[in-house]
């Protein structure tokens, strides 16, 4: 019974304390609104106020307030003093103005400070901090006012009108008045005025020290010497001004100081790097002295507006340069208003935000030029600081989690779910909570996307972004569940700064070691409500570089557009099961798709949408959809056409009828119809020009406005940097170059060419051969390392009907290549067409297949002839069913013909070159390692070899006696050193035993499956069902050499044989 | 690149030579029939989009108009040459002559890549290919159609400039036109519903009744799902069928013994007859490699994908309960597989005749449009019905009397009545 009433009272008191903590902030909040009305006098102000703080008291029916100020007090109804009282000083300027105190009327039980709260204390110490500050912004908003109607009557009073001001700087502002005066007479002093020296001497202060002090004693401080400054000195500076100086330039200096003086406290609290709150309180006090007064340039102020720009934004050099001509002191004012911070925060809004931020002021001064930027808006945006994710592990007690990054990655990645799931459950700190709910009010119930902004997607630009989650919020609910769920996706974009993928990047990048912080952006979803789901009419990305060009007619500046309707995920990613619609706004009559099929075929067929019944993230059918919900969709015939009896066409006057038509997603209304592509070109053009490189953009469209929801430079994922292309290659070792038509990116570790020559291709007098190499092809491409081989071949791939153009294949034929390149060699004086991949273009742009065109007859091209000709063909002994073919179809294993060499592609579009070169495989080399190569498989030397290094381990151990086993292979990627993080390792078991030994081996080597693959998940994050892919194999299939069999002193790529465990009765 | 290298129009010629020597025809007929009547060759100037002018070259070939105007389409290829536009011209005579209808052979292109040309200047190059010709074709003269890369918008900017230049209207001037604007019901139904016609015939002949019979199908797209349509309404079942799945870049075969359901099969669908594996799973079919459409134990195969799909190499695994095979598809059968056909006996409907339910259509379309009357949809598939019916009963009676393979019998019954028109028109 005891113990159950111990535990009441506790918890007990626990609630209470809680409650009391909410009736201190409702309080603290209330003083804040009664201040943020800066016209209202004190008089207004003040007894507001003392009424607003009793109950934030402990026992408010008891308490009572009371505030002296100077001469006045101003106290709540009944006031009478008694002694148990809590006061706190005003303060402004240093000095002491008055006090604000509360009193309990009768005794009350004892607590930290006579009856008051710790907590009571603090209190109400801020709010005379906030009455002092108040205060001091009227008193300089006086000055301020006062000085104009002096500047007035300067025109009207010829004389003595800098007196005036000065006699009421005096009055008002003494420590103002001092340093006019101290700067008066240094600036008589340095124009060579003997009086001003001689009374600088006197004071000690005069700068002008003698050349042998100098000299003597350069690293010791000169002494300092001198009394202070006083109201006299004041005065004779000024008197000894009004002889040498005229009126007006006495008038301009002191109106020029006192403005740069207006600044001062903003410089002093900027350059002190204090806490974001007290730079927002001096921002705001800025604001509220001069609101309306345009800012001129000052060096003190581009001083303030750079510092501001390095606290709150970047460091980046490049990026203050450009953005310190587009952001205003003021504009932070604003900003601000929707930054959530806490009280001790120093943080920045981190990569994203800052991107953003700065675009969307450059487009905002620019529109005033164009007015094809006029109507680009920003969604409503809020962030939170960086460092908050610090304070809020802090106030969890979780502080130790940074450290996570130093432990090993498997480490890392088994403990990141339960990271995942303690952050989730903790609390943020009550003022976080508070500017969340204060966010939230201002959002609605808008759906909302809650974004990570990093300080290392900052510094690291693209190549760091989509490193760490973004989250969609349908936000509906009550005001607590819309919060819950708020605070739910932040902490889990916050946990995302220890994910493993991350981490694992910064080990490579060496970036370990970063100070890294999450900045937060909350952003609203563009889009408006269609049926249940809530969505923007479309949404997608835009690139300053085109580096997709279809065409030879479209430049690399023409750039290139990549929508979807719906939410912008799907033009954001490469897909892998539908299309973006892709368009190059300097060339939009050129289409990636002409005919109708094509256009068909190419079409978004799905749609990513927040479903608002389900509170989720969904990918819904576009055809379903737009049946159920097509007359509510915005802008549906700018987006779709329809197709009828094979034609497309653009919807009529009366529209779409969703229920009978069979429509598709083209854009053809928005491209033809609107300014859309040309206000799009002018916004990359912009952004471009004035961040000074190719800029990358995120933009929604609602249906009636066109939003911006992201800006950073374009820079290229790992796949798609121009790669550096030396100069000092030796000339054999390059196998071909070409400079026309060159996208970005590098090919390495190329094993296999295909190269179907183009003379001999040519020269095929039947169809029925032409045919044959394009299945020969296919087969080839079912059979050569996945994205370690290239094809190369005459004119036009995928030509059909006419297939003596280039070879009949179709995508399937080729979608396990990595290059494919058309070589076009003339015709008599006849060059032909390449087709740039148009046959299947946007195949190849989804999977991340690089096409590159060659004209081995240009100058200065290098086309290995020779080489091609001379390297021994493999094609009978890979496809001897094809050996007809070797005439056409060279099939060269590299490392064999060039003694273990590779084929290395570097693609350039700067430069507009590229080069295929023979080089050692990058696995001898160091270089870092892709984090996510979706479909291409990231190599490195610890994948094979480890693999190797079990598949060698399983041997040692397997025992041929107890299974039947004759021999044990390896082969396939780990053999050939080129496995990557998923592969999978491919045994091949000579098996001579009986039924009952084959189960038991397969269960045997089950067993050591399972195990490599948790190993491996460990190590690399990839999961399957079981690493080992095991081929068992007869002395039949030996002798008939059917299935894996041939793999065993094949000529390509034979299965490597590894030892077995030794009998060890024999030693 | 010498003479030795691919040539599509000396291969039409040598087709051509092997039945003129069949129908033992006269110096004369050889000599005409071999090369065109008239070709037309000539430059389109276009002011492209930037302001410069590129100068494209034309094509139109009209093979021979003894049995009426030319028919044929017009391609925009990149590479196209004339000798291309002159064997697919010749094809076109034997094509409109094997299903008897009033029509020549002709065909046209322009060398360009449209994937390099905006839509205006697209149109600008088919007005300018109409004002260079407008005096040589027309719908009594030569009806153009669309082909590669080409659709019923080129055809309508290219009807727009004929009748601009004529003062008149002749909707008859060009085919392939959408519906409304001159186009004709039935035509996504005419290639499907014509390769069943051809069946139910030959079924007929060789005494079988539909209802007992079943089928397999290679593909899935608008010829083979109008031919299960009709075939099932007529009684067979269609145990099998082949689609392309986009996703695994392969094809699978769909197989249901009980006969598959057209319409459930259509719901599971997308719109490049690529059927979902996993619904059709649900729905009970069997998921077999995409191949295997061929090997199954049915009376009928209808190859309606691809050309070359029946090898040398697979033909041996066709069943022996085969009986019929359709070509829907263009080419579905190579010569050394026609060998092994022919070895087991199976009755073939040559591509040639059993997917001309497309061409005529178009005709149909160009007599609709010359009276300006159009048929109601059921009108114009009975009388699709008659053509094919008719033409097929024509080759296999040549095949049967002259104990020949139904391939060659088409041919040589399209080439003989080619000849006697110019012989009876006094020209040979």
């Amino acid at each position: 019974m005891t113990n159950d009433n111990d535990k009441k009272t506790s918890i007990d008191k626990l609630l209470e304390a809680l409650q009391e903590r909410a009736k201190e902030l409702n309080c603290l909040y209330q003083v804040e609104e009664i201040l943020n009305e800066p016209d209202e006098s004190l008089d207004v102000i003040c007894p507001k106020i003392v009424r607003a703080i009793p109950p934030g008291w402990q026992y408010p029916h008891v308490c009572q307030a009371k505030i002296s100020l100077e001469n006045k007090t101003y106290h709540t109804p009944n006031f009478m003093e008694t002694p148990w009282v809590q006061s706190a000083d005003i303060v402004v300027q240093d000095m002491v103005i008055g006090t604000i105190s509360v009193y309990y009327t009768i005794e009350m039980p004892q607590a930290d400070d006579g009856p008051f709260l710790k907590e009571e204390s603090k209190l109400i110490k801020t709010i005379a901090e906030r009455l002092g500050h108040f205060i001091m912004h009227q008193k300089m908003r006086l000055v301020v006012r006062d000085w104009e109607s002096a500047q007035h009557s300067v025109t009207e009073h010829k004389r003595g009108e800098w007196q005036v001001v000065l006699e009421m700087l005096k009055q008002t502002d003494r420590n103002l008045y001092i340093s006019i005066s101290r700067k008066m007479l240094n600036h008589l002093c340095w124009s060579g005025v003997a009086e001003a020296e001689k009374i600088l001497r006197a004071l000690g202060m005069d700068q002008k020290v003698t050349e042998e002090e100098l000299l003597d004693d350069w690293n010791r401080p000169h002494q300092r010497r001198g009394r202070s400054f006083s109201a006299d000195i004041s005065a004779a500076a000024f008197r000894i001004a009004s002889d040498h100086l005229s009126d007006e330039e006495i008038l301009r200096l002191i109106q020029k100081w006192v403005q740069e003086d207006k600044l001062s406290f903003l410089v002093q609290v900027v350059n002190r790097n204090l806490s974001l709150s007290e730079v927002a309180d001096a921002i705001r006090r800025y604001h509220h002295l001069a609101p309306d007064e345009p800012e001129i340039p000052s060096p003190s102020k581009r001083g303030i507006r750079v510092s501001l720009i390095r606290r709150f934004l970047s460091d980046g050099l490049q990026y203050i340069n450009v953005a310190k001509h587009f952001v205003d002191v003021r504009d932070f004012y604003h900003l601000l208003h929707n930054v959530i911070f806490s009280a001790e925060s120093h943080g920045k809004l981190g990569g994203k935000s800052a991107g953003l931020y700065l675009a969307a002021q450059i487009l905002k001064r620019k529109s005033e030029d164009d007015d094809l930027l006029g109507n680009v808006k920003i969604p409503k945006t809020w962030h939170i600081s960086s460092d908050v994710l610090l304070h809020f592990m802090h106030y969890n007690d979780l502080d130790e989690v940074v450290e996570q990054k130093y432990k090993e990655i498997n480490q890392v990645r088994l403990e990141y779910p339960h990271i995942v799931q303690t952050f989730k459950s903790a609390r943020f700190p009550a003022d976080i909570v508070k500017g969340l709910s204060v966010a939230l009010d201002d959002f609605g119930d808008s759906p909302l996307i809650v974004r990570s902004s990093s300080l290392l997607e900052d510094r690291m630009g693209a190549a760091f972004s989509g490193k760490y989650k973004s989250l969609f919020l349908a936000n509906q609910g009550s005001k607590q569940k819309r919060l819950d769920a708020l605070m739910d996706a932040i902490a889990e974009v916050y946990a995302s700064t220890f994910s493993p993928d991350p981490i694992e990047y910064r080990v490579e990048r060496g970036l370990l070691d970063f100070g890294e912080e999450m900045g937060i952006m909350i952003q609203e979803v563009v889009g408006k409500r269609v049926g249940k789901y809530y969505l923007p009419a479309f949404a997608g990305v835009a690139f300053s570089n085109n580096e997709f060009r279809w065409s030879p007619r479209i430049k690399r500046d023409d750039g290139l557009v990549r929508m979807v309707p719906g939410l912008g995920t799907r033009a954001v990613d490469r897909l892998s099961d539908d299309y973006p619609v892709l368009v190059a706004p300097g060339q939009p009559g050129l289409r990636v798709n002409v005919s109708p099929d094509e256009i068909v075929r190419y079409s978004p067929k799905k749609i990513d949408a927040i479903n608002l019944e389900t509170n989720s993230f969904e990918t819904i059918d576009l055809v379903e959809f737009l049946k159920e919900a097509g007359y509510e969709y915005p802008a549906a015939k700018e987006i779709l056409s329809v197709f009828k009896d094979g034609n497309l066409s653009r919807p009529s006057g009366i529209g779409i009828d969703f229920d009978e038509d069979d429509f598709v997603v083209t854009f053809e209304g928005l491209i033809s119809n609107t300014p859309f592509l040309k206000q799009m070109e002018a916004i990359l053009k912009h952004l471009g020009e004035t961040l000074g490189m190719p800029v990358d953009i995120e933009f929604a469209f609602d249906g009636t406005d066109f939003y911006l929801l992201q800006c950073r430079p374009q820079s290229y994922s790992d796949l798609s940097m121009p790669a550096p292309i030396p100069k000092d290659i030796p000339h054999d070792d390059i196998i071909f170059s070409a400079n026309r038509y060159i996208s970005n990116g590098k090919v390495p570790d190329i094993t296999h060419i295909v190269y179907v020559d183009p003379a001999k291709y040519g020269d095929i007098a039947d169809r029925q051969t032409m045919m044959a190499v394009g299945r020969a092809v296919g087969k080839l491409n079912k059979l050569l390392p996945k994205r370690q081989f290239i094809l190369m071949g005459p004119g036009r791939w995928g030509s059909r009907g006419d297939i003596k153009l280039g070879v009949n294949v179709t995508y399937s034929d080729i979608n396990n290549t990595a290059v494919l390149i058309e070589v076009a060699v003339k015709k008599g004086n006849y060059l032909p067409d390449l087709s740039f991949g148009t046959h299947f273009f946007q195949d190849l742009v989804e999977a991340h297949i690089r096409y590159l065109p060659l004209y081995p007859d240009d100058e200065h091209i290098i086309f290995n002839a020779k080489f091609l000709d001379r390297a021994p063909n493999i094609l009978p002994d890979v496809l001897p069913e094809n050996t007809d073919l070797d005439g056409i179809i060279k099939l060269i294993d590299v490392p064999k013909s060039t003694g273990g060499k590779v084929l290395k592609i570097l693609m350039n579009a700067d430069l507009d070159e590229a080069v295929g070169i023979l080089s050692v495989p990058s696995a001898e080399e160091t270089r870092p390692m892709p984090l996510k190569a979706d479909r291409v498989e990231k190599q490195s030397e610890n994948f094979w070899r480890w693999r190797l290094k079990m598949a060698e381990r399983i041997a040692s151990q397997l025992d041929p006696h107890r299974f039947g086993v004759a021999g044990f292979y390896v082969f396939g990627s780990t053999k050939n050193a080129t496995a990557g993080p998923g592969s999978d390792i491919d045994i091949l078991v000579h098996f001579r035993g009986d039924n009952r030994q084959l189960a038991d081996l397969q269960t045997w080597l089950e067993g050591w499956s399972l195990c490599l693959d948790e190993m491996n998940y460990l190590r690399t994050g990839y999961r399957s069902t079981g690493l080992l892919d095991l081929h068992i194999i007869t002395d039949q299939d030996i002798a008939k050499k059917t299935s894996y069999a041939v793999k065993i002193g094949a000529v390509t790529d034979p299965a490597r044989s590894l030892p077995m465990l030794r009998d060890p009765r024999r030693g | 690149m010498s003479g030795k290298s691919f040539n599509a129009f000396e291969m039409a010629q040598a087709q051509f030579d092997h039945v003129a020597d069949i129908l033992d025809l006269d110096a004369a007929t050889r000599a005409l029939l071999r090369v065109p009547l008239r070709e037309y060759q000539f430059s389109i100037p276009v002011r492209m989009d930037d302001g410069h002018v590129e100068v494209f070259r034309g094509f139109r070939v009209q093979h021979n108009d003894s049995r009426g105007p030319c028919k044929g389409g017009i391609r925009f290829h990149p590479q196209e040459t004339i000798n291309t536009v002159r064997a697919l011209a010749t094809w076109m005579t034997w094509k409109c002559a094997v299903v008897d209808i009033p029509l020549g052979g002709g065909k046209g292109g322009v060398i360009c890549d449209p994937h390099n040309l905006s839509a205006r200047e697209q149109e600008q190059i088919c007005r300018g290919w109409v004002r260079q010709l407008a005096r040589n074709v027309g719908p009594l003269a030569d009806v153009p159609a669309p082909d590669v890369m080409t659709s019923g918008q080129h055809m309508l900017w290219m009807l727009d400039e004929f009748e601009a230049i004529h003062g008149k209207k002749y909707p008859g001037f060009i085919t392939g036109k959408p519906l409304g604007l001159g186009g004709s019901l039935g035509r996504t139904e005419a290639t499907g519903y014509g390769v069943i016609y051809t069946v139910r015939e030959a079924l007929k002949q060789l005494h079988i009744r539909p209802e007992d019979t079943t089928a397999s199908v290679q593909g899935f797209g608008n010829v083979s799902q109008y031919a299960i349509e009709l075939y099932t309404q007529m009684g067979g079942k269609v145990i099998c069928v082949s689609s392309w799945d986009q996703t695994d870049q392969t094809s699978y075969s769909f197989k249901k013994v009980a006969g598959v359901n057209l319409k459930e099969l259509l719901d599971i669908t997308d719109r490049f007859g690529g059927i979902n594996k996993a619904k059709a799973r649900d729905l009970g079919y069997e998921v077999l490699p995409g191949d295997d459409w061929l090997v199954q134990e049915v009376d009928i195969l209808i190859p309606a994908a691809l050309e070359n799909q029946i090898t040398g190499e697979n033909a041996g695994k066709i069943s022996g309960k085969v009986k019929i095979i359709a070509e829907g598809a263009n080419g579905p059968t190579t010569p050394e597989a026609d060998e092994i056909i022919k070895a087991k006996n199976i009755f073939v409907i040559p591509d040639f005749l059993a997917n001309a339910g497309g061409v005529t259509c178009s005709y149909f379309e160009q007599v609709q449009c010359n009276m300006n009357y159009f048929w109601e949809k059921d009108e114009v598939l009975g009388k699709l019905d008659v053509k094919m019916t008719s033409a097929f009963l024509a080759v296999s009676a040549l095949a049967a009397k002259r104990k020949l393979y139904m391939r060659d019998a088409a041919y040589v019954i399209a080439i003989d009545r080619v000849a006697r028109a110019c012989r009876e028109r006094g020209w040979v």
